[in-house]
């Protein structure tokens, strides 16, 4: 791969009068796995300007982290740069002594990280860590006690001094990852390296962090370098991007151009698996990208993307493609800046959207007939070493037949808690009823009759811990038909290859176990599982949140489809607010335990909103690029352990009525047919508020 | 954190009071005269029953029970069988004599196990790794008596060094002591050396690869800095459970270690008291032992808890 | 189900990743690559072959005591002679037989009760848990080798009832370990999705978590024998094992370690080495089986 090095891997193009704060050059990374030295990172090359933020975005595997870790020279023991060069300020970062590259992380380069929780020393205190940072650079005791405490108030911690005198664990994942930003901007870095920064936190606390981000590195005036899996993310805070796969950068340039106008079939392919512009599924199936990334060390000699391609030539198959100059005449006119590696960038627009697909039918909800579920008065209280915790406070839902609800939250919503509250694994406090077709079922699951049990199945988030890894898939489909519908034998093997085959599996794979299928497979036979005795209503916890978006287009049309087709109903739990406006007829959004909106999707999208949905809708970042106005919210998501008086919301409401909100919990209010709200603010008054932008 | 002590000190009664029953049960599992048990199928039978009317081994083996449970709490073990003498008396200098022994043998073995445990996770998968790591799985596997008998005849036969009977004459000075005590106190020294490197180096290389070294690592923390302040205190949790409980099972192979020494300590006591049916002194030794074992594994967990913040605010 | 879907491109129709049957022959491939491993298998090999054979093979009978006493290593007697004339070397070899019949056993039965109660305990939770684990951390608050010296003290000196007492001991370590690793199972959600289909208590600790805890199963027994042989040996040196003429190691060691200082060193350090290279060769194996599984 070295004979084809082009002469504009550096990517400094455009950019070429201003020295880059980074060059990464032909970065050739390997991993030892059993013995064997695997390629991760197959040359890579970018350049970040002073002042610029270049993201990285890509599928899990894909080798965006690394190529972040490699250019600050940490990789685990079993990781080693073959080949290239990390030019920082004119040293090669590769070729540092141990002293040199000490000195150019103490002052130069800084990072954040995924999981801010276990970032920090648990068993220190935030203060003594943060104040390291600094006493590092040579200050004294007290000079870095107060820069550490201005550090904290730059990054809009309140009350700075508490903060330093707790223990990471006792901080809100929010709090810790401004903490880690704080750390990482001690020593006023030239280059600050992000990792997944958001992953994990809650939507709106995630909106907070990157304004941060957005902020202070533009105050400082350093490069930054992000990593992200969420495209939104990349849009909303980079300058500039570069599209990963199987190791190589295979698309490169200014993130709006590369989001409105891909030049590369994998760009492409990943752009049109999200449901975007807020496309629904009565309009058309999702576009997925056939085949899977190649495992790491995978030889892969001419293009990466070969086996995936749909333009693939003669051409692409004996020859690697260069890292080409895209003539962009967009808006900015601007050209030298955009790459592709790819023999056919011409032929790209021959790769059409199938928006051709039949529409799926979706049944108008019947009014006569009772519904297929229906939750009247259910709380759930949980109780902690004698404090109350209560999980769920009087919900009331309804669904119809082949109808799916969406269940929107963030943590601490009760949303999985109400999921297990309808299959029976949590028992409901006394007064509430959960009903089947009309009839009160009982809880636990093992209590209910096998119809029951039959006619509400369950499709839950990890398909790696869903499926037994130890039974082979056959197995897990056999037992659920068997235990199910009552077959048995010869019968029951039939049943279940005729569900495989529904399902797209072939008979090969009903012999594999878990660990020899893909993720979006797995999550496939966990889908024909809960399909095997034709039940009623499928409970989806999450069912795509840890798949890759290509992987999580395809299951999504599966679930649609299955739909279409068997009137089956959904409850659809997520906290990914394109995926439930595809997929979901109804959303209700849930808020400490509470449903706080509930309506037909193109109401909860549309508005008028609950002030905390108007937040969380204005919270996502969009791939699409439309301007939005951000609703800040104050403070953190209360502890379910002790909520807030009167409108559970209200602290953090920035409409709260003063006397009112704080006082009485207003009541689930119906303002137009079908939706309904939990707030004292008059709907007109609402709407009034919600036309204009607020301006803050 | 007070709830958390209350808590462990109730948990150790519970502990005591079960741990007196398997005992009491283990001796009372034969149907039988323990008269005629201990004094052996020719004694008179008068002697018998005068043996077991003032053992009170005559009585109902649930007043038998009450009596044995009450005692412990009274940390009155009885009397003899052998000696006629309160068990109280022989186990607890047997066992002043055992701890000086054990405690000879940590002070050696915890630094330079520690030490290389450290070492052997720095550089893991290299010679000097495998070296101790083997090195540490041999120690720790061999019986202590097997040392003990190897150690024996090395230096006290063949160089002379420190004495085959470790006895110290009445009156000797400490580091007088030392002479004696030195060679059985090294055959327990190499059994722990194993345990202690192996979970030191584990705890180490978790430490290392825990996301928050990366983060010192990345702020420019030198390397010995980030040993210190950030590996150790984090590492060092399991290797304290583990020397705590090695202190309890440490008993075992102290009995071994006093046979080949002949030294008069707990396990030399018991095994007296084994081979001559003793058994309350047998089962004040055991419970003894098993105190013992609960007081340091307690002494362990505040250890724990003052190292790591989130035990002692969290309780858990 | 749609024609268009059928046909449609599909990320999830993917060749197949044979990962798993790739990784346990390359975990096999690595455990027959560690010297440790190779070491240990051969010196187990070795005692084995001695044990199954015994006098069979050996250069004299064990047994007999023609030879003059205390001879020191020479030609014919490579390991000197005992106190009784009878030669060291086949005594040694003819030693591996009781440690070898009874450690195995008693290992094997003791991960037997302790999965069994293990698996209740971490799946069961509940008062159950609570009172099994309080009963578990009494167990391990004794000492193996005296309790074992008590037992046989008490019922009797037999190899019936060193395998039963170092069982019973070992149940509650093993149960602890089997705990730990069902607590982690018990909240997945394949463990849900059986409640959900109606499965049986019995069935889904038998059936559906055994077969994902039995990594840490096999090594726990791999341990577990190590644990065997080592008390096996201790009780035999503190004269709790097999009666006198047997030439078992321990109590070749307890019979002559009196005679070291009059300068016999090697009626003891042979049969002492003996116990030494066993216990290190089943934990060299123990210790491969072990991080060859959690690497993978």
């Amino acid at each position: 791969m070295s004979s084809t090095t082009h002469s504009v891997e550096s990517g400094a193009g455009a950019l070429a009068t201003i020295p880059a704060a980074l060059a990464v050059e032909g970065l050739e990374v390997a991993y030892t796995v059993r013995g064997i030295d695997r390629a991760v990172l197959r040359g890579v090359s970018f350049s970040i300007a002073p002042g610029e933020t270049f993201g990285l975005v890509g599928e899990s595997g894909c080798g965006k982290s690394t190529s972040a870790y490699a250019a600050l020279r940490y990789l685990p023991s079993n990781g080693k740069i073959l080949k290239g060069r990390v030019m920082v300020d004119g040293n090669d970062v590769t070729k540092m002594t141990t002293d040199e590259l000490q000195r150019f992380r103490a002052k130069d380069a800084s990072m954040v990280y995924q999981d801010p929780a276990q970032a920090m020393n648990p068993t220190l205190r935030v203060g003594r860590q943060l104040i390291e940072s600094f006493t590092l650079l040579g200050q004294s005791k007290q000079e870095a006690l107060s820069s550490a405490l201005e550090a904290l108030r730059k990054v809009r911690i309140a009350d700075p001094a508490r903060v330093m005198d707790r223990y990471p664990f006792q901080l809100s994942g929010g709090m810790q990852q401004r903490v880690v930003i704080a750390m990482a901007l001690a020593c006023d870095p030239k280059l600050l390296v992000l990792d997944e920064p958001t992953t994990g936190l809650d939507a709106t606390v995630e909106a907070e962090v990157l304004d941060l981000v957005r902020v202070l590195s533009q105050e400082s005036g350093c490069a930054v370098l992000l990593i992200a899996h969420n495209l939104g993310i990349i849009r909303a805070l980079c300058d500039r991007v570069g599209v990963m796969y199987a190791g190589k950068i295979v698309e490169q340039g200014p993130s709006s151009q590369v989001f409105d106008d891909p030049q590369h079939p994998y760009t492409v392919g990943l752009l049109r698996s999200l449901p975007r512009h807020g496309v629904r599924k009565t309009e058309r199936a999702l576009t997925t990208i056939p085949g899977i990334l190649p495992l790491i060390g995978t030889s892969l000699p001419t293009c990466v993307f070969l086996d995936r391609c749909p333009i693939a030539s003669d051409t692409c198959r004996t020859v690697e493609p260069p890292f080409v100059a895209v003539g962009f005449a967009g808006a900015s006119g601007v050209t030298g800046e955009r790459f592709t590696r790819c023999h056919h960038p011409e032929r790209i627009k021959e790769m059409k959207e199938e928006v051709t697909q039949v529409p799926i039918s979706v049944l108008a909800p019947s009014e006569t007939q009772p519904n297929v579920l229906e939750l009247s008065h259910v709380s759930k209280t949980f109780r902690q070493r004698s404090v109350s915790v209560p999980a769920l406070v009087d919900v009331e839902l309804g669904l119809s037949e082949g109808e799916t609800l969406g269940i929107v939250g963030e943590s601490g919503s009760g949303k999985s808690t109400l999921a297990k509250a309808m299959l029976g694994i949590e028992t409901v406090d006394a007064g509430g009823v959960v009903s089947m077709g009309g009839t009160a079922v009982p809880s636990p699951t093992g209590s209910r009759s096998a119809e029951n049990k039959r006619s509400m199945q369950m499709v839950f988030q990890n398909p790696d811990s869903a499926l037994n890894r130890s039974w082979s898939v056959r197995r897990i489909l056999m037992r659920s038909v068997e235990k199910l519908t009552g077959v048995k034998g010869d019968e029951a093997n039939k049943r279940v290859e005729a569900l495989a085959a529904h399902l797209r599996l072939t008979p090969r794979h009903l012999d594999l176990k878990p660990r020899q299928l893909s993720g979006g497979l797995k999550q496939r036979v966990a889908i024909a599982r809960a399909f095997a005795g034709d039940p009623r209503i499928v409970v989806c916890d999450e069912p795509t949140s840890a798949l890759d978006v290509s992987v999580q287009a395809a299951i999504l049309n599966l679930l649609a489809d299955l739909q279409a087709e068997q009137k089956t109903s959904y409850v659809f739990i997520t906290h990914d607010m394109g995926v439930v406006r595809y997929l979901a007829d109804r959303i209700a959004v849930m808020y400490l335990g509470r449903i706080q909106e509930v309506g037909d999707t193109d109401d909860v999208f549309n508005g008028p909103n609950h002030p905390y949905t108007e937040a969380l809708l204005s919270a996502i970042p969009s791939v699409d690029g439309e301007e939005k106005v951000r609703i800040r919210l104050e403070g953190e998501i209360p502890s379910p352990a002790n909520p807030p008086t009167g409108c559970v919301f209200h602290p953090r409401c920035p409409r709260a009525i003063a006397g009112v909100c704080e006082v009485t919990e207003p009541p689930l209010r119906e303002v137009s047919p079908g939706h309904s709200m939990r707030c004292h603010i008059p709907i007109e008054t609402l709407i009034e508020l919600q036309r204009k932008p607020m301006q803050r | 954190m007070q709830k958390f002590i209350l808590q462990r000190l109730a948990s150790i009664l519970v502990t005591m009071w079960l741990l007196a029953t398997i005992v009491f049960m283990l001796v009372n599992v034969l149907p039988g005269d323990v008269g005629r048990k201990v004094l052996g199928p020719f004694a008179p039978q008068e002697e018998v029953v005068a043996f077991n009317q003032r053992l009170g081994t005559d009585k109902p083996l649930v007043e038998q029970y009450a009596k044995s449970i009450k005692r412990i709490f009274t940390l009155d073990f009885g009397t003899s069988y052998q000696t006629k003498s309160a068990v109280s008396k022989i186990i607890f200098p047997a066992l002043g004599r055992s701890a000086k022994l054990a405690v000879l043998a940590f002070v050696v073995t915890i630094p330079i196990s520690i030490f290389a445990g450290i070492y052997a996770a720095r550089r893991k998968d290299k010679f000097a790794d495998r070296l101790i790591v083997n090195a540490g799985l041999a120690s720790s596997s061999i019986p202590e008596f097997v040392t003990a008998a190897v150690l024996l005849a090395l230096f006290a036969v063949q160089f002379k060094l420190g004495k085959a009977f470790a006895n110290p004459p009445d009156g000797t000075s400490l580091v007088g002591q030392l002479k004696y005590l030195f060679l059985p106190a090294l055959a327990m020294a190499v059994a722990y050396f194993g345990y202690i490197a192996r979970m030191t180096r584990s705890g180490v290389i978790n430490a290392l690869s825990a996301d928050y070294t990366r983060t010192a690592t990345m702020k420019g923390l030198p390397k010995g800095k980030v040993m210190r302040s950030h590996i150790l205190r984090n590492a060092l949790a399991p290797t304290i459970t583990v020397i705590s409980v090695q202190i309890g099972y440490l008993i075992g192979g102290i009995i071994g270690v006093e046979k080949v020494f002949n030294y008069s300590g707990l396990g030399s006591t018991m095994l007296g008291a084994v081979g001559a049916k003793d058994v309350p002194v047998l089962q004040g030794a055991v419970l003894l032992v098993g105190l013992v074992y609960m007081v340091s594994t307690l002494l362990a967990d505040l250890l724990i808890a003052y190292l790591n913040p989130r035990v002692r605010l969290d309780g858990k | 189900m749609s024609e268009v879907l059928t046909l449609a491109p599909d990320a999830t129709e993917a060749p197949i990743v044979s990962e798993r049957k790739q990784a346990r022959r390359e975990n096999w491939r690595l455990i027959r690559k560690r010297p440790a491993f190779i070491i240990g298998i051969v010196i187990l090999s070795f005692w084995v072959v001695c044990a199954v054979l015994g006098s069979a093979i050996t250069p004299h009978d064990p047994l007999d005591f023609r030879a003059g006493s205390h001879l020191s290593p020479r030609a014919e007697f490579p390991f000197g002679t005992d106190a009784t004339g009878r030669d060291v070397l086949s005594r040694v070899m003819a030693g591996a037989r009781d440690v070898l019949r009874i450690a195995p056993v008693a290992a094997l039965l003791g991960v037997i009760f302790g999965v069994i109660l293990g698996m209740m305990m971490g799946y069961l939770r509940g008062w159950f848990d609570t009172i099994a684990s309080r009963i578990v951390e009494s167990f391990l608050a004794l000492p193996v080798v005296l309790i074992a010296l008590l037992a046989v003290t008490t019922l009797g000196r037999s190899s019936w009832v060193v395998i039963g007492v170092v069982a019973a001991l070992f149940t509650p370590v093993v149960a602890r370990t089997v705990r730990s690793a069902v607590l982690a199972e018990r909240d997945l959600d394949y463990v849900t999705s059986a409640k959900l289909r109606g499965e049986s208590n019995l069935f889904i600790m038998f059936r559906e978590v055994l077969p994902n805890v039995m990594g840490p199963i096999i090594v726990e027994l791999t341990v577990r024998v190590g644990y065997a042989v080592f008390t096996v040996a201790t009780l035999s040196f503190l004269g709790a094992g097999p009666p006198p003429p047997s030439p078992d190691w321990g109590a070749q060691v307890s019979e002559n370690y009196n005679s070291i200082i009059s300068g016999f060193w090697w009626t003891v350090f042979f049969p002492a080495m003996a116990i030494a290279s066993l216990v290190i060769a089943v934990n060299l194996i123990a210790d491969s089986v072990q991080s060859v599984m959690e690497a993978s």
